[in-house]
């Protein structure tokens, strides 16, 4: 081992040192530096090198007094949260045009502290990275300062800030159930403050994942951002959101199943109803995508649904690990498909683009609008895609549960979510563009589309994955 | 590492979109790519042939849960995979001279490419449900095809009632596959890594699997694997769709609807024969006397048909229920009756293949005048394709020491040893109706040949047919070569598809020259009345039975008019009613969906305050609902 025998604990910050070292990196390079691409690629390496000491970090093991948790499921998660900063560092080449330093700083500081909040089963150091994710990001959505991207950040800002209160509020009324903010020492709860305390926490947390109530500040905030940052709002930073959930509600409220699972369902069919329904009328591109990403949200946290049930009614573990794994696996394949579909978005040379304005794209870029058709039809879980076999998954998982009236709904919603995803493809391929020139179909715009709908399909034709995922569930569930 | 045995399955598949593309710019290209791709298959499958050692060779890879899908090739397969591959490359290099004038031919190159790669997956699937899958592809080109002129209304309405009609013998064999499956995986049964429904385990663990199902469950399954291949290779009663086929081009009858795909009811018979032989002696009945019931009743109606291309497709029908029905005799050779099928299968596909294309010569040079009685004198005309027919009929007809003497005859005589096995007169009728069958071949057969061929041209398009370049008939005369000699190679064919030797047992002499004197008798006849012209001065359809036969003995009515229009179409109509009433219900529906995701929208205010707004709003129906449910 390179590491002396007292400082072996280091070993297991790697991932959070080469990431952080990345981002004191680039603002130093930044005071001689001015051009893009470096920085983009001294981050992509970064981000890189954090996966690569995912890799070699190993064995589940507990340091720092039980602050930070190394087990599969972490690293999982850390290492697809990686993956989607990864996913946006070149495209954001496209949007960003000046303080390249600072943005990619930024996405680095984000990036950790995702990876803090996925190494931690301890509530505090959850808060306060799932606070570094926030802070960084409402700088990033409203980098360059035009009005659009101002209203954006500040609407984030403000609903982010009456969030975390909620999320303090929850955790001190967490902390009087329970004496301790250590999930995995939860044992002996008291029912009321602790029944309190779901309730702030729900609201808290599931801000960022834009669940039905609190979701109203992604419709503009996700709209009026730069692509690639309302791709990594949409993905990362909702995927945090909702790995830190599956810790607290899977692991800290193990008595509380009745309540938790009603109140998921409820917000879980709220959510996909509102995200569904507002979708099919809505005209603008950005908005119907983040109107779909509020649906996407439902059916993730019908994983609650599933866990919460299946431990009210004592069902076997293994479809508990069922139903983590389903959102584990949803988790991967969102990020792809979301995130591809929001970054297409970069073909279009115009602010604030109206349905109508993709039409002709399968002229000008036959592979731009295969790969986004794909995309979307993985949105809208269309078979041989890995939207269809997350979705499949997921609801497997409730039917195991016996909930077969939610997985009832929710088939539902997906059946009416297809017609407004395949609205965009019939305007892609039915109709003649609207004005000479509008799109902007090189490399940098094509390619990680592409790249999205590669793995999406790769995911849905060896929908096999998911049985390499399941195991991880089993570190965090017990086996 | 891939086995080079993947190359028969994947480069055809491979060159069907190369073709699409090569094709685009080069027409003539798309049929030398398609055809150079099955040569690379027949190269394979003559490699694996002759490196053959005795075990099968097998690749698996797992595709989901306890599906496996690979490649899983033993003698069966390889002579199926030799034969198809062979076949197809003969009709592949005919069919440049046939298409050599349409437009679309790249097209067509592409369809047939794509679905000799999919016969050839279904001879060498590894698993029954990746079998299926190849199956569905061929339905799939296969309908494809026959709609190849798709602006004639016939072969579009052919097309689809092609499909329909497969589709109910590919429903059958898909809940039977169902049935398996769940009758396999919820018995203790171990299935070992390759999985339930893997060819190699269920042909080698039958009785294990027969066990585990249970009589009832097992007669169910092996009913409907066999409805599957009933509805593929055109039994009574799902034979009406072949006779319609024959509107697509005539090289697509002979690939599809003679030589392979319709073979792959029978090779599906013959790849899980244990479990049919586990069934029990009434399922080896049942096919027995489909079989033989099939031979003999579409043998009926060859005889007044006078369209050419539907007096060989209902030949073929014929033919393909002796090789079912040989499948049936178990009780006479055991698991070698498969080797009296497939051999019979294969020579069958020499010389029908060889017919249909030597059809396709003639109708080209008559510019598809297909009614035979406006034929005629056509062996002054083109001796060389009409001789090559003759070939063809001969071996049809299993005239001796043609290779289809030394097939079917067999069959034939296994089929009286069957009754001599059997208990009581029921066990004669498959005999009874393969020996009248044989009959009714020579009788089609020669009717045909020599209103084709003999007496004066009755059109003045045959009096100016023309034989066509002789070297695009070297693919048939290779097809002619295999139909005489191929028969000396019975006996090692039977011993290479069985494993062992088998003995052939001789009924007595007066059953086993049976055949022969009725072919005959059949010669004589025809000659008597088609050799001479007879036909024209007598009106031969005064004859009894003659109008339930022209009228296919009211199947297709039965199937149209009383099922379809009398039974389907009202209820169809009905629903149609209904559908129309709920489309309009759903298109307010629809509608009232739109206007209530405008007014959800409209909550998107974008006033910062109102969201807040909303969040108090229900986190304090969170607290009321706590309060209410848990009454703090």
């Amino acid at each position: 081992m390179i590491f002396p025998a007292g400082l072996y604990v280091l070993k297991f910050f790697l991932p959070l040192i080469v990431v952080g070292f990345g981002g004191f990196l680039l603002l130093a390079v930044g005071l001689f530096h001015r051009k893009g691409p470096a920085y983009a690629v001294i981050t992509f390496i970064a981000l890189a090198l954090s996966i690569a000491s995912i890799l070699y970090l190993g064995g589940p093991r507990t340091v720092l007094g039980g602050a930070m948790v190394y087990n599969s499921f972490d690293s999982y998660f850390a290492a697809i949260l990686i993956i989607s900063s990864m996913f946006v560092v070149f495209p954001a080449l496209k949007n960003i045009r000046e303080r390249w330093d600072v943005f990619y700083s930024l996405l680095l500081f984000v990036t950790l502290g995702m990876i803090v909040a996925s190494y931690s089963m301890n509530l505090v150091v959850m808060f306060v990275a799932f606070e570094a994710v926030s802070i960084g990001t409402y700088i990033m959505a409203g980098f360059h300062k035009t009005k659009r991207t101002l209203e954006a950040s500040a609407k984030y800002f403000f609903t982010g800030a009456v969030s975390t209160s909620f999320i303090v509020l929850g955790l001190s009324y967490f902390y009087q159930a329970t004496s301790t903010f250590d999930l995995d020492a939860v044992s002996t709860v008291s029912a009321v403050p602790m029944l309190i305390s779901l309730a702030f926490l729900v609201i808290g947390f599931g801000f960022k994942l834009a669940i039905f109530p609190m979701h109203q500040w992604a419709i503009d905030t996700y709209d009026g951002s730069e692509n690639s940052v309302s791709a990594l709002l949409s993905t990362g930073s909702k995927i945090v959101a909702f790995m830190i959930m599956l810790k607290l509600f899977v692991v800290g409220f193990p008595t509380m199943g009745d309540q938790v699972f009603l109140l998921f369902t409820i917000l879980a069919i709220f959510t996909m109803v509102y995200g569904n329904f507002a979708a099919l009328s809505e005209m603008r591109l950005k908005r119907l995508l983040a109107y779909s990403s509020v649906a996407q949200a439902g059916y993730l946290i019908l994983v609650f649904s599933a866990v919460a049930y299946g431990q009210y009614g004592n069902a076997s573990v293994d479809y508990i690990n069922a139903a983590v794994g389903a959102g584990m696996f949803y988790s991967l394949v969102y990020i792809f498909m979301k995130g591809g579909a929001f970054l297409s978005m970069n073909s279009i040379r115009k602010e604030n683009p109206r349905i109508e304005d993709i039409s002709g794209l399968a002229k000008q870029s036959p592979v731009l609008a295969l790969s986004l058709s794909i995309l979307l039809l993985a949105l809208a879980g269309i078979p041989l895609t890995g939207g269809f076999t997350a979705k499949a998954f997921l609801f497997l998982a409730l039917i195991q549960v016996k909930l077969w009236w939610v997985a009832v709904i929710a088939i539902l919603n997906s059946a009416i979510s297809v017609f407004y995803y395949l609205r965009v493809i019939a305007y892609m391929y039915r109709k003649e563009p609207t004005e000479e020139g509008i799109f902007s179909t090189d490399g940098t715009v094509t390619a990680p589309v592409v790249f999205a709908a590669v793995i999406t399909v790769i995911t849905g034709v060896y929908f096999t994955l998911f049985y390499l995922v399941l195991p991880f569930a089993a570190s965090l569930v017990g086996a | 590492m891939l086995l080079l045995q993947w190359l028969i399955v994947l480069s055809p598949l491979v060159a069907a979109p190369i073709a699409l593309i090569a094709g685009r710019s080069h027409r003539d290209l798309a049929g030398v790519v398609a055809s150079l791709a099955i040569t690379i298959s027949l190269i394979v499958s003559a490699i694996t042939y002759f490196s053959s050692v005795n075990s099968p060779v097998s690749q698996n890879y797992t595709w989901f849960y306890n599906i496996s899908y690979g490649i899983y090739i033993d003698h069966l397969a390889i002579v199926m995979a030799l034969m198809v591959s062979f076949v197809s490359l003969m009709i592949h290099l005919f069919a440049m001279y046939y298409m050599k004038k349409d437009p679309n031919r790249h097209v067509y190159f592409t369809e047939t490419s794509l679905f000799t790669a999919g016969m050839l997956g279904v001879v060498i699937s590894s698993n029954l449900l990746e079998f299926f899958m190849f199956w569905e592809l061929v339905g799939l080109c296969s309908y494809l095809l026959i709609g190849f002129w798709f602006f004639k209304p016939n072969a579009a309405a052919a097309a689809k009632k092609a499909f329909i009609v497969t589709r109910v013998g590919d429903l059958l064999f898909l809940i039977g596959l169902v049935v398996l499956y769940e009758g396999i995986t919820s018995s203790s049964l171990a299935t070992g890594s390759a999985g339930p429904l893997s060819i190699s385990y269920l042909i080698t663990n039958a009785t294990s699997v027969a066990m585990a199902l249970g009589t009832a469950k097992l007669f169910f399954v092996s009913v409907m694997l066999l409805g599957g291949a009933i509805g593929k290779s055109a039994q009574f009663p799902l034979h009406v769709w072949i006779p319609d086929a024959m509107e697509g081009p005539t090289t697509v009858s002979a690939l599809i609807h003679a030589a392979t795909m319709v073979t792959a009811g029978i090779y599906l018979v013959a790849r899980v024969y244990p479990l049919f032989v586990a069934s029990g002696s009434d399922m080896l009945y049942i096919i027995a006397i489909i079989g033989s019931f099939t031979a003999l009743f579409a043998g009926t109606l060859g005889v007044v048909m006078n369209d050419i291309k539907r007096i060989l497709a209902y030949s073929t029908i014929s033919q393909l229920g002796y090789m079912l029905a040989s499948l049936g005799f178990y009780s006479v050779y055991g698991s070698g009756e498969i080797s009296l099928g497939l051999y019979h299968l294969v020579v069958h596909a020499f010389f029908k293949a060889l017919l249909f294309m030597a059809a396709g010569a003639i109708l080209l040079a008559l510019m598809d005048l297909r009614d035979v009685r406006m034929m005629g004198g056509l062996w002054k005309k083109m001796p060389a394709t009409v001789s090559l027919f003759f070939i063809g009929s001969l071996s049809l007809v299993a005239f001796p020491f043609t290779s289809g003497y030394f097939s079917k005859d067999t069959i034939i005589s296994a089929s009286w040893l069957y009754y001599q096995n059997g208990a009581g007169l029921m066990y004669a009728l498959p005999w009874i109706f393969l020996v009248l069958g044989s009959l009714m071949t020579v009788l089609y057969t020669f009717r045909m040949f020599f209103m084709v061929a003999l007496g004066e041209p009755r059109s003045h398009l045959a009096e100016e047919a023309k034989d066509p370049k002789l070297y695009v008939l070297l693919p048939i005369g290779a097809l002619a070569v295999l139909s005489l000699i191929f028969g000396y190679f019975q006996t090692p064919f039977y011993s290479y598809v069985n494993g062992a030797g088998i003995t052939l047992l001789s009924p007595p002499a007066l059953i086993e020259y049976l055949p022969m004197m009725l072919l005959a008798a059949g010669i004589a006849i025809t000659y008597a009345v088609y050799g001479t012209g007879l036909w024209q001065k007598r009106d031969l359809s005064r004859l009894p039975g003659y109008r339930m036969l022209r009228n296919k003995y009211y199947m297709d009515r039965l199937f149209t008019n009383a099922i379809a229009e009398g039974t389907i179409l009202p209820v169809s109509g009905a629903v149609g009613r209904f559908e129309d009433g709920y489309n309009s219900g759903n298109e307010r529906f629809g509608r009232g969906f739109l206007s209530l995701g405008t007014v959800l929208r409209k909550l998107q205010s974008g006033i910062v305050e109102n969201y807040f707004l909303l969040i108090v709003v229900a986190i304090s129906l969170f607290f009321i609902f706590i309060y209410i449910t848990e009454g703090i």
